[in-house]
């Protein structure tokens, strides 16, 4: 239970940071826009509000237990997880570095790895091969201006989309 | 007599029939692909238009759009990523389906219903074309948002398990339908002066993170105990309704259909809003089973059936109006532009064979989905059987690059890894990231309209209650969100008495 409290503060939070910043956007020229910018985000964020207590209230008396394996490092799926989500923000992190091809077969690779796969000469062929497919597909035929990345990889890329 | 034959010449000959199938398969690939919409399937064809006659070259984007509009059904079944924003609803029932090991039963339902829909709309498109237009056009503000109200009224369904926890969901998907700038007064909204906010927050890439990377870390977390059924399967392939299952489910292929021609005829509404308000009405059934959000076959059809219709529906106001009745009509209207031809009033009049050779079009459309998803689905079938630990990273590259590709831009993907986070905390607290999204799509609809019907009746908001067919609209609205306690209220009630 105690875990849902915190993220229902959290979220009270928010809807409170967002409640105030809806009040404090400037007001409208036009006499008949009785709304304005804020009218209808700070409806949102009262409404937010009202319910949000009313979910609270019913987690306080109804007193359930949520595990949730990603804040407990403990378990073996939970570290697993943890992981992965540190795999993905790195990933996102070094598409613009080492440009879309080169950071998405590492990707692939790692995480692949991480979850548990051991076939390692399968691995390989599968990271490279679809970090080919994607490029060829999206960088190639649709035009997608993927990451490029910096450097030598930069001009590399040129030369295949 | 002699416009029908025309016609039949102009879109049954060999090279214009080959574009037919053409369209429908790269429409269907292009939808099931994230990141590859409908629309850009569209804008992908037009170079190739150029040079064709006009016939053809509308012949070739009707069936893309059509192909498209089916097409994002399977990825949202098969990996729970809806391929375009149409598809959205087909997750919330094709998915669990096909986690059931129905995977190929979810897709010939997709398949059949969005060649019903498509048919139904082909024919209401020929029939009622100029009067269902100028019906359209009446529509305002005030009709906009009670329409608006009843896409929300999903919430009630797809949210069943904890009703005040979907109407918060809802909510924050409202206010994160706020962010960037104000449309009618062009003030920037909680964007904290960053650029890449100023246009507001992608559904897109909300919904990719909320589903698919949500959905990815919780496999993971689950994968060693994890039920493989659907990889088990083996081949997945399109299995098709029969005759007599379909004729149980009449009613929801009719409503459906209706409801997707009706919306996609009223300009700028769309599939993806025919969807989940077609959703919606069937979700409404409390004693479905399995229950919807199950995996309930209808909650497939409704979607599917709708969005489907939506593009015969948006024919209308596009051809007769000038008026785009969806975004992908709208890039279709571009196209029309382009090739130099103009929509509106006169079109029907100069190009007679117009109308007959888009209905022909749809039909045959329509009837190339059932070629056209069975060799789409068995190539992403190949997929699904590849290890979890392949097939869970390969998930999160395909979003990646969806999310990417929407506005090319690092800021979506960004926002794709946050809401895969806020995706995985919902699920374990028993919020709906289904209701996130619905608020999110239908955020802008909702205040817009609201606001604008107020400017519209001069400060005041009696239009919504003057107009007869707005008031018809949010009582049904009302009664949509009310109904669930009132029939609550009601059965518990009944022992009572008795």
């Amino acid at each position: 239970m105690a875990i849902e409290l915190v993220f229902n503060i959290i979220l009270g939070l928010c809807f409170a940071f967002y409640l105030f910043t809806a009040t404090q956007l400037p007001a409208t020229d036009n006499p008949i826009d009785i709304l304005g910018a804020g009218g209808f985000p700070i409806i949102i964020g009262i409404l937010g509000l009202i319910v949000l207590a009313m979910v609270t209230l019913k987690v306080v008396k109804d007193k359930h237990h949520v595990h949730i394996p990603m804040f407990d490092l403990k378990l073996p799926e939970g570290r697993m997880l943890v992981v992965n989500v540190i795999l993905l923000a790195a990933y996102v992190a070094l598409l613009d570095v080492l440009g879309f091809a080169v950071s998405t077969a590492l990707y692939l690779f790692i995480a692949a790895a991480s979850i548990g796969y051991r076939k390692w000469g399968r691995l390989v062929v599968f990271s490279l091969l679809t970090a080919t497919v994607l490029v060829v597909v999206f960088g190639t035929v649709f035009y997608v201006p993927l990451p490029r990345g910096v450097e030598f990889l930069r001009e590399l890329s040129y030369l295949i989309y | 007599m002699d416009i029908i034959l025309q016609s039949l010449v102009a879109v049954f000959n060999p090279m214009t029939f080959v574009l037919v199938v053409a369209g429908t398969l790269f429409g269907m690939i292009c939808g099931a692909l994230p990141g590859l919409s409908t629309s850009m399937a569209i804008i992908l064809c037009l170079p190739f238009t150029y040079s064709m006659d006009p016939i053809a070259a509308i012949v070739l984007m009707v069936a893309t759009y059509v192909g498209g509009a089916c097409g994002g059904s399977i990825s949202a079944i098969l990996i729970k990523t809806p391929g375009t924003p149409e598809a959205v609803a087909t997750t919330f029932d094709g998915y669990p389906m096909a986690q059931n090991g129905r995977a190929g039963e979810a897709l010939g339902l997709a398949v059949t219903a969005s060649a019903f829909g498509t048919i139904f709309s082909a024919f209401a498109m020929l029939v009622a074309s100029p009067a269902l237009a100028v019906a359209a056009l009446s529509f305002q503000s005030a009709e906009y948002f009670g329409l608006g109200l009843i896409g929300l009224s999903c919430i009630t369904s797809i949210g069943a398990k904890n009703q005040m926890k979907a109407v918060l969901s809802v909510l924050i998907g409202l206010m994160i339908s706020t962010i960037g700038l104000d449309s009618i007064n062009g003030v920037e909204r909680f964007a904290f002066e960053q650029p890449f906010l100023l246009n507001g927050i992608n559904y897109i890439a909300v919904m990719i993170g909320a589903f698919a990377i949500g959905e990815v870390y919780k496999n993971i977390e689950e994968f060693r105990h994890r039920d493989n059924t659907l990889r088990d399967e083996g081949k997945v392939s399109v299995k098709l309704m029969k005759f007599s299952e379909m004729a149980k489910m009449w009613a929801t292929f009719v409503k459906a259909s209706i409801i997707g021609t009706i919306i996609g005829i009223i300009p700028a509404a769309g599939g993806s809003i025919a969807s989940l308000i077609a959703y919606g009405s069937e979700a409404r059934d409390k004693n479905a089973t399995p229950k919807f959000g199950e995996g309930n076959p209808r909650g497939i059809i409704a979607p599917e059936a709708s969005n489907n219709a939506c593009v015969g529906g948006s024919m209308v106001p596009t051809l007769v109006l000038g008026i785009p009745g969806s975004p992908v009509a709208a890039v279709i209207m571009a196209a029309f532009m382009i090739i130099g031809i103009t929509p509106g009033p006169l079109l029907l009049r100069d190009q007679p064979i117009m109308l007959n050779a888009i209905f022909l079009t749809l039909i045959a459309a329509a009837l190339l989905l059932f070629v056209g998803g069975r060799f789409v689905t068995s190539q992403f079938g190949h997929i699904l059987r590849l290890p979890y630990p392949l097939l869970g990273t390969l998930i999160v590259t395909l979003g990646l690059v969806g999310a990417y590709s929407l506005k090319n831009s690092l800021y979506d993907v960004i926002i794709m890894f946050i809401f895969g986070l806020v995706g995985y905390l919902f699920d374990k607290f028993k919020y709906s990231s289904a209701a996130v999204i619905l608020g999110l799509i239908l955020g802008d609809l909702i205040e817009n309209s609201l606001r604008k019907q107020i400017i519209i009746g001069d400060g005041s908001a009696a239009g919504f209650v003057t107009r007869p067919v707005a008031l018809v609209i949010l009582v049904v609205a009302i009664l949509t969100f009310v109904w669930p306690s009132i029939s609550k209220m009601m059965s518990k009630k009944k022992p009572v008495a008795a």
